[in-house]
């Protein structure tokens, strides 16, 4: 015969199942977040930002911010151009809406970023750089023309 | 003829419980998105449309969704999305819109008999995650189609980015639906005084 639960006790177990499910989806999303890129030197890394009508080149020999975010924010310093971005928690990553006054959206514009020559699936702030590498940062219209 | 016509309109709006419950998951589809905009795919349109399927049916199948997103994709493509172009915004509207749509046709499809059950909120909260997944994937292609596709990402790299996205879909799936059912089925089965037996059972616990 087929054990018959009141429906307390249903209620009881189907709330257990439904906590430790979200439980564990929350941690599986925990998990799967993008580990923070450890500060370790990088060479010969080298930046292009291409806006509409100009482009900025900045290629120094050695730094510590070997990230493709943190060299843009760099070379942002010392070059003097500005940089805008937004921060997100869920999932983490950085967000990039303005370089050198050229807004996300501007003539259907949006900024992208390769390294090189590849679309990442990470955010910027994720997306760690190792020697001799290239990050282009465009200010791209879609080929649809949109 | 216009007796036809009101007719028809009130069959498929339903009695006033009905119409009552149908405007309140509206306000919770959107209201529920709203304040959950800052964290992203936590949101309240899919449990509503879910809900509206399978515990309203009639007209609120399509109504509860076209409604919530009526009001809430304006906002999204004047603030969070503002600078794309009308192509992609129409094409983007169409899959979301057909999404929840979809979702609330499903959950129609699977509708338990309406009462104050563990067993009806346990099948909701379950044929919630195979939905929300697959509401997931016609999104993304939506997505890469107008949006990521003309600047020359590939769909791969859509959906690899897209995981992250669809594991906080369903635990806002997993949250909202069992937590909305729970109540709707409560105000369906007691919030009224019951017009036949067969729509409330006086102890729950008898089986």
């Amino acid at each position: 015969m087929a054990l018959r639960l009141s429906e307390r006790l249903q209620a009881i177990v189907f709330v257990g199942i439904l906590i430790a499910a979200i439980a564990g989806l929350y941690a599986t999303t925990q998990l799967i977040q993008p580990v923070p890129v450890r500060a370790s030197a990088v060479h010969l890394v080298r930046l292009v930002v291409e806006g509409a009508g100009w482009s900025i080149e900045y290629a120094p020999l050695a730094t510590m911010n070997n990230t493709a975010f943190g060299l843009l924010l760099e070379a942002s310093a010392e070059l003097g151009f500005p940089v805008a971005y937004v921060w997100y928690q869920i999932p983490q990553g950085v967000f990039v809406t303005a370089i050198n006054g050229s807004v996300n959206g501007e003539g259907s514009r949006f900024w992208l970023y390769q390294v090189n020559g590849v679309y990442p699936s990470l955010a910027a702030d994720h997306q760690a750089l190792h020697d001799d590498d290239v990050v282009r940062w465009t200010f791209s219209a879609s080929q649809d023309g949109m | 003829m216009r007796r036809g016509w009101r007719t028809v309109v009130e069959a498929g709006l339903g009695d006033t419980r009905t119409r009552i419950l149908g405007v309140f998951l509206i306000i919770v589809a959107v209201v529920g998105t709203l304040l959950m905009h800052s964290y992203a795919n936590i949101e309240t349109v899919f449990a509503a449309s879910l809900l509206a399927g399978s515990l309203l049916g009639r007209w609120w199948t399509i109504l509860v969704p076209l409604t919530a997103l009526a009001v809430l994709q304006p906002l999204e493509w004047s603030t969070t999305y503002v600078g794309y172009g009308l192509n992609a915004i129409t094409g983007i509207t169409f899959f979301v819109i057909s999404g929840y749509v979809f979702v609330g046709f499903l959950g129609r499809r699977i509708r338990p008999r309406v009462l104050f059950r563990v067993k009806s909120v346990a099948l909701l909260t379950t044929i919630s995650v195979p939905v929300t997944i697959a509401y997931d994937l016609w999104t993304a292609f939506g997505e890469w189609y107008f949006i990521t596709r003309p600047f020359g990402v590939g769909i791969r790299t859509v959906l690899e980015a897209q995981v992250p996205f669809t594991l906080y879909h369903l635990l806002s799936s997993l949250i909202f639906v069992p937590l909305f059912g729970t109540i709707f089925l409560f105000l369906h089965a007691y919030g009224w005084p019951a017009r036949t037996p067969s729509a409330t059972v006086a102890d729950p616990d008898r089986e």
